[in-house]
């Protein structure tokens, strides 16, 4: 009996280099290509090791990335946040302390050799200076694009701010009367991720395919028994803070939010991780800008509204989407929200971590 | 009218004959079929026959992996199962002949179309009017999800049923609005948005111990399913990378439309860099909120219009009236194992197990490219000489470490 075979395309022999470099990339270090004059400069060197204590007493080992200057002062996961103002023209040097890295800042739109990611430039040898202008204020995030679903679950990942020019405590968002500007108050970050520790035991280069110039797409030279399609989390945690396996509830101040009646609360959400995971808040929220681009707001955004979620209204994100919603609480009160995280194929629900609005 | 017929959009460059693959003594005829979507009136079969058969589908790593597909009976199978394009209210007949020894059936998910159970080796005809204006999954609905994970689906393309600006039968204002913006208004200089400008990119996911339950007549428990590859338009990877069909390509501002369908089991959540995309449409409701975004859910049978407005990557340093040739020229001049021109940005899932293969080997998986090739001024970037190799050190060998 004969089976008809659909059979994986030939390479086009002109495209070999290019199959090359899209699982072999070049290295690459030195200075960015176009220079232009900087109004900021950061430093960022990946990977350093971290371990992350969790609440029954032992610790997972994860990679982070570090500002160099911050090496005494104590690491941090997620890496420390990158807050910049629209129009600042960065220069990021990014240096590799271990291996090869690159980093790609999730959401900002540069050319591709500042893109940070591998086969469409280079990963970095020793040190790269990337460079990119800050155009839109937003919820950004930076993490390393190589082996990416390894070196993302391992914390290679931070925020990136970019406030409008006013700095810190305004935020864009639909308001012509007000040029599209709001104050807030008190900012909060919950960035979910999950860990499955499996995982953090492997290297860098973990079931990656072997390089092989002559011929890029080899049979023989692809990975066999890897196991990074089989995502199997165990622990749950928001903005670097670990929730307990028996009581999955968050108060750490730097997920749980405390602010007085009347103040306005900017939240800041990204899904770091690898489930669909579903949140919803017991207070009214107001959703002004997904993905660093405020709704409504001209001209782009003028395809868009501004809308309000009710109270207990979930909303659901999907790996590197970030909303920011606005909360305007007038009663005092304790008002729980909670993160559920949902297996990404299928859909059962792994675990619910819970945390707080406190209003005073 | 010739223009509104269904058509059949199988690119004449796949049919080509390759060498006998031999697996475990058996010779086997190779047919290398694979459909691709057209937007070209290529004046195909009024109305089209659809097979339901046997395949061996080959994974990005050489995995042969049986499979049941839907093809042209006179060209064999293909997983996904030819685009078929029609214009909205137009009158179709499609045949669907099941040439297995179970039962199968064909529908179009989301809308009242489909036959009834074909029993083997029967032939069903379907008449029915093609739904307004959208991206359409069709599918064998018989054992969901486990007919369509064995390779039963396909996309179904329905245009409007006249000229109209935007993909839509019934567009919102929003949308109305901004098709009406492109190329008319200074913040989307440029050209409008043209229907050939168009891709569908159609997700699919293989788990091989599926196929192997089914081939052996075993059970499989779908509780069970964690696929180990990751396709756009039946290709993996590098593959997917370099598919003429699949990449949108063009100068900054000729904004191409992006008809995404899932027809795996995973939620994806696909990122585009170096542009926001705006969300049209998602399951056939044309957005009144549309959404400009780097990344957004897809979920199993899901399907999802973009517009990729093809902008000038907003955050390039620099002056943004000087033209990226000019701004950029170093880099669009250098080599890195590869020229850095045209412009070349990844579309990929950030589920990040999907860009896997066989568990490993990123990023053979669920990803392709977009690329830039000029300025908005009509200008590609200049063959120029290209500068000096990379200066970095070593490659890299992952094999090494």
């Amino acid at each position: 009996m004969t089976i008809p075979v659909i059979s994986r395309m030939p390479m086009p022999t002109e495209e070999s280099a290019a199959f090359f470099k899209h699982v072999c990339p070049p290295t690459f270090a030195g200075d960015n290509p176009d220079p232009v004059e900087p109004t900021v400069r950061i430093a960022r060197d990946l990977v350093v090791d971290f371990a992350l204590a969790l609440p029954e007493g032992d610790s997972v080992p994860m990679w982070i990335i570090e500002d160099p200057e911050d090496a005494r002062l104590g690491r941090q996961f997620p890496s420390k946040l990158i807050r910049l103002r629209e129009g600042d023209v960065v220069h990021a040097k990014v240096g590799a302390k271990k291996n090869t890295h690159t980093i790609h800042w999730h959401g900002i739109e540069p050319t591709p050799m500042n893109d940070g990611v591998g086969k469409h430039s280079f990963e970095v040898g020793a040190s790269f200076v990337y460079q990119f202008c800050a155009r839109q204020a937003g919820t950004y995030f930076y993490h390393c694009h190589k082996n990416t679903p390894l070196h993302f679950e391992m914390g290679l990942y931070g925020l990136l701010i970019v406030d409008p020019p006013e700095g810190q405590g305004v935020v864009t968002r639909l308001a012509p009367e007000q040029g599209h500007r709001e104050h807030y108050d008190v900012e909060a970050f919950w960035v979910p991720d999950e860990i499955d520790r499996r995982w953090h035991e492997l290297g860098h280069e973990a079931f990656m395919q072997k390089c092989d110039e002559a011929d890029p797409v080899r049979r023989d030279d692809f990975s066999h028994g890897g196991i990074l399609n089989d995502f199997r989390p165990d622990v749950f945690l928001v903005t670097g803070v670990p929730a307990a396996r028996r009581d999955p509830k968050i108060v750490d101040p730097r997920v749980a939010v405390s602010a007085h009646a009347g103040q306005t609360i900017l939240l800041r959400v990204l899904n770091a991780g690898y489930t669909v995971q579903r949140f919803t808040l017991d207070l009214d929220a107001e959703v002004i800008a997904m993905d660093g681009r405020p709704l409504g707001v001209p001209p782009y955004g003028v395809y868009s509204s501004p809308f309000t979620l009710p109270a207990r209204t979930p909303f659901q994100l999907t790996s590197a989407m970030r909303w920011e919603l606005l909360l305007k609480p007038t009663v005092p009160g304790t008002y729980p929200a909670q993160v559920e995280y949902f297996h990404w194929v299928t859909g059962k629900r792994l675990a619910t971590v819970r945390t707080q609005i406190k209003v005073l | 009218m010739h223009g509104h017929d269904l058509q059949w959009c199988i690119s004449s460059k796949e049919w080509s004959r390759r060498d006998a693959l031999t697996l475990g003594g058996v010779g086997l005829a190779t047919l290398s079929l694979r459909s691709v979507a057209c937007h070209a009136a290529l004046g195909g079969p009024l109305d089209p026959e659809l097979s339901i058969g046997e395949a061996l589908v080959e994974m990005i790593d050489g995995e042969l992996v049986y499979a049941w597909a839907f093809g042209d009976p006179r060209r064999g199978p293909s997983v996904p199962g030819p685009v078929l394009e029609a214009f909205a209210g137009q009158e179709l007949q499609v045949t669907v002949t099941n040439t297995l020894s179970t039962p199968h059936a064909f529908a179009v998910l989301g809308t009242p179309i489909a036959t009834k159970p074909i029993a083997p080796g029967a032939t069903e005809t379907l008449t029915f009017r093609a739904p307004p204006a959208g991206t359409y999954l069709y599918v064998d609905p018989l054992s969901a999800p486990v007919n369509r994970l064995m390779g039963l689906h396909g996309a179904m393309v329905v245009l409007p049923e006249e000229r109209a600006g935007t993909p839509y039968s019934a567009p919102t204002p929003a949308v109305a609005r901004l098709f009406g913006d492109l190329g008319t208004t200074e913040h989307f200089p440029g050209e409008p948005w043209q229907s050939d400008r168009s891709r569908v990119w159609l997700f699919g996911s293989v788990d091989l111990r599926l196929p192997d339950s089914i081939s052996r007549g075993a059970t499989f428990d779908m509780n069970e399913f964690l696929p180990g590859y990751f396709t756009i338009n039946g290709l993996s990877g590098a593959f997917a990378s370099h598919d003429p069909e699949t990449i949108p390509k063009g100068r900054l501002g000729e904004p191409h439309l992006v008809r995404i369908l899932n027809a795996g089991m995973a939620a994806h959540s696909p990122h585009f860099h170096a542009n926001h995309v705006y969300v049209l449409a998602r399951n056939n409701v044309v957005q009144e909120n549309v959404v400009l975004v780097d990344s957004f859910t897809v979920g199993p049978t899901e399907r999802v219009d973009v517009l990729l407005p093809f902008m000038r990557p907003p955050d390039v340093a620099g002056d943004p009236q000087t033209p990226l040739r000019d701004l950029v020229k170093h880099e669009l001049g250098m080599r890195l194992g590869t020229p850095q021109r045209p412009l070349a940005y990844p579309m990929h899932c950030h589920m990040e197990m999907s860009q896997t293969a066989a568990g490993g080997n990123y990023p053979q998986g669920l990803v392709t490219h977009w690329e830039i090739t000029g300025d908005l001024d009509g200008v590609d970037f200049p063959e120029s000489e290209l500068e000096s190799q990379s200066t970095g050190g070593d490659r890299h060998d992952h094999s090494s470490h």
